[in-house]
């Protein structure tokens, strides 16, 4: 095929080929195949045929074609790549980037879902709970990032990494009074949505949560790491009987094969050792057709020597444990019948455990509302994350239940007058905080240091003459919570969340800081009432309801449904304030309940 | 032969202040000033005042793109892509032949659409430089603009770029 310089050959076309690096033209037969034209292309380029690659349109032009099959006609242009030694590092490099990249996502997918509802749920419960001050904290260390979810992926790595710290949320009494109600704790295992997907995976653990019995039984264990490991040394013993009857072993070992290493391997691989799997497949475990005998899915731990020291069968709390003892091979349940009693003392300085790994900083509400102001995405983090909502109105729809978890904290253990008054605002707070409005003000950092100043303004205000507003005096109105510098341990988290929602509320916090150790009771009656009415005029004007007393609001719906039949007065409060007064669906929600 | 498919990524710079200040600033409304990014192989790919960088699809500064647009499927495979995208890196698409309005992003992009699928970046695209200097604000502006350089950084430069 000669080239000429200028004219063209009758039946060649001129196509340009263009690599990365330069631009040539070529003249060739338009009937040519793709091989023929990559040998005239190599023979320009100093390469092998074989190590070129043409593209055009898309389509990479494979030897046996011809170039008319692929369109390429004259004055069109081809593109080349050359392969050369150098590709193969290159896709190594590009590959090995690629791994990480992909079993970092993989393996974050994989421990953001748990099989532990027990470890798992204290750590969401106590989330919500533990106030902004703790999560500020968490953030400033740097374990965070913004996205609040990924902060609590990876709260639940800290925790299974550090097993103590475990225990000390565990022993902390918010966590166990809330564990005590095991309507809510069902409530929130089963919102969680990584819950639900490990619901749908394993049919037994829908099984356990569905049997309230067997739920408490969990929950108690889970509540008191004494009563956990007595049991679990029960199971190890009664195994080690089991393996001494001839043909035990085996038993043992199709046991385990079977039944439990699956069950733990899917823990694993979900949760990467998680401490409570014995618990879950020991207790699902029964349904496999072993009644009598515990599978023990200790038996990786039992493996190890177990080095505490038994508890003293006779100390005070030793009538439980020497029922225990005397049972080695019963199940779970027979365990856990008798050794209800032994509580573990709750640790006040403990704040939440959490403490463990962060800074802790003064929990007064000073630091808590700068770090609100300060970081306003972190508020709209936490208030944004799903199961906070969740949290919110099952505690909207369940007054008691608030009630229970805010009043038991050991800030509200010396003034019962506090109590009152915070079990009163409670649903108003609840409500509050979920208003839209509200939320907003939190996180509007503006709005936060205005609130800040109003504080220190009443503060200067009651300082100066304490006479103008009797209310005022130092007795810690729920309204704000009692910043002492000193004692009271981080509870002030979640009188906080209270404390916040009421903005403008007189912040009588005032005269404890002076230092005063517990706040001083309100005198008189009369100032209690005083308070409680500016309250809920104050809180009447952020509101964009009228928090009247929501019998007074919904007197008439009241009467309609109990005219139509519905008697019980609570609920029908409850299904009211729910719907915000609409009566057909109040009546769905009772119907449906 | 397997395919890929293969994306135009469009971002406007301005985000949003071009449609609306360009007809009072320029005399002619412009919609947007386009910055563009091809996404290929699960990967975006785009060319700055750093040269040719990767990312994550999304992954710049710029967030999510203003909108994509489909330039066809290729058979080309990531291996022989990233050489490629090496030699172009190493030649005609150094950082240092960025210029804000001849030899942009968008040559760039226009010159990987070729070559992957044979289509072409565009035209509102490609052509948005031209219009700009066509206007006396623009001409006032034109060396001023010369100098700038746009480079949005990705959260993962590309390991392909030789500079």
């Amino acid at each position: 095929m000669a080239e000429q310089g200028e004219g063209v050959p009758a039946g060649s076309i001129r196509v340009t080929v263009k690599t990365p690096k330069s631009k040539e033209d070529f003249v060739i037969d338009e009937n040519a195949t793709v091989k023929e034209f990559k040998v005239e292309i190599g023979k320009r380029f100093k390469a092998q045929h074989e190590q070129l690659v043409l593209i055009f349109a898309g389509k990479i032009l494979k030897d046996p074609d011809s170039l008319t099959h692929h369109g390429i006609k004259d004055g069109l242009t081809v593109h080349l790549v050359i392969k050369t030694q150098g590709r193969s590092t290159e896709q190594s490099t590009k590959s090995e980037a690629a791994e990480p990249s992909g079993s970092g996502q993989s393996t974050s997918s994989q421990q953001s879902t748990t099989t532990a509802e027990v470890p798992s749920s204290p750590s969401t419960g106590t989330f919500p709970l533990s106030g902004f001050g703790n999560l500020a904290s968490l953030g400033s260390l740097g374990l965070g990032s913004s996205n609040f979810v990924e902060l609590q992926q990876q709260m639940q790595r800290q925790l299974l990494a550090n097993p103590e710290l475990l225990s000390q949320i565990m022993e902390n009494p918010l966590v166990q009074s809330m564990m005590a109600n095991p309507e809510m704790m069902r409530q929130l295992l089963m919102a969680n949505p990584q819950m639900q997907q490990l619901m749908e995976r394993n049919p037994e653990i829908t099984h356990m949560l569905n049997n309230p019995e067997l739920l408490r039984q969990t929950m108690e264990l889970a509540r008191n790491p004494a009563m956990l490991q007595e049991m679990m040394r029960n199971q190890d013993r009664a195994l080690s009987n089991l393996e001494s009857i001839p043909g035990g072993y085996n038993a043992l070992r199709r046991m385990y094969t079977d039944i439990q290493e699956p069950m733990l391997s899917a823990a694993q691989e979900q949760f990467g050792g998680n401490p409570f799997a014995s618990l879950l497949s020991s207790n699902s475990a029964p349904m496999a057709g072993q009644g009598d005998v515990p599978v023990d899915s200790n038996l990786q731990p039992s493996r190890t020597e177990n080095r505490e020291p038994l508890p003293n069968p006779w100390a005070p709390q030793g009538s439980g444990s020497e029922g225990r003892a005397r049972v080695p091979g019963s199940s779970t349940t027979a365990t856990t019948a008798g050794g209800s009693t032994a509580q573990v003392t709750p640790s006040i300085s403990n704040p939440l455990g959490v403490s463990a790994g962060t800074a802790t900083g003064p929990f007064g509400m000073q630091p808590l509302m700068q770090q609100i102001s300060e970081n306003p995405q972190l508020v709209q983090n936490m208030l944004g994350a799903p199961y906070m909502r969740t949290v919110m109105q099952a505690l909207a729809l369940n007054p008691q239940l608030a009630e229970q978890i805010f009043l038991s904290s050991p800030m509200f253990e010396g003034n019962s007058q506090l109590r009152e008054q915070m079990r009163l605002q409670l649903p108003v707070f609840l409500q509050q905080m979920q208003n839209p409005d509200v939320l907003s003000a939190m996180t509007n950092p503006r709005a936060m240091q205005a609130l800040m100043q109003i504080q220190q303004g009443l503060q200067t205000l009651a300082q100066e003459v304490p006479g103008l507003m009797p209310g005022l005096v130092p007795g810690g109105i729920p309204g704000m919570p009692v910043p002492t510098a000193s004692e009271t341990p981080a509870t002030q988290s979640d009188s906080s969340p209270s404390g916040v929602p009421n903005p403008p509320a007189p912040p009588t916090s005032l005269g404890s800081t002076d230092g005063t150790a517990t706040p001083s009771v309100p005198s008189s009656a009369v100032q209690q009432e005083f308070m409680q009415q500016m309250l809920q005029a104050l809180a009447g004007m952020t509101a964009t309801q009228p928090t009247q007393m929501p019998e007074m609001r919904f007197r008439m719906q009241l009467n309609q449904l109990q005219a139509m039949g519905f008697v019980n007065r609570e609920a029908n409060i409850q299904a009211l304030i729910a719907t915000g007064g609409d009566i057909n669906a109040a009546i769905e929600r009772l119907l449906n309940s | 032969m397997d395919t890929f498919d293969v994306q135009l990524y469009i971002y406007d710079l301005s985000r949003g202040l071009a449609r609306q200040m360009s007809l009072p600033l320029l005399g002619r409304r412009i919609d947007g000033i386009w910055h563009t990014a091809i996404v290929v192989y699960g990967q975006e790919f785009f060319f700055g005042g750093n040269g040719i960088e990767s990312c994550l699809p999304g992954g710049t500064v710029l967030g999510q793109p203003d909108r994509v647009i489909n330039l066809g499927n290729t058979q080309v495979t990531e291996d022989i892509f990233i050489p490629y995208l090496a030699g172009l890196g190493e030649s005609q698409f150094c950082g240092s032949r960025y210029q804000l309005l001849h030899y942009n992003c968008n040559t760039f992009s226009n010159e990987v659409a070729q070559f992957l699928t044979g289509n072409e970046v565009p035209s509102y695209i490609t052509n948005l430089p031209s219009e700009v200097l066509n206007t006396p604000f623009g001409q006032m502006l034109g060396p001023m603009l010369e100098s700038v350089r746009v480079s949005p950084g990705g959260t993962n430069p590309g390991t392909h770029n030789p500079n």
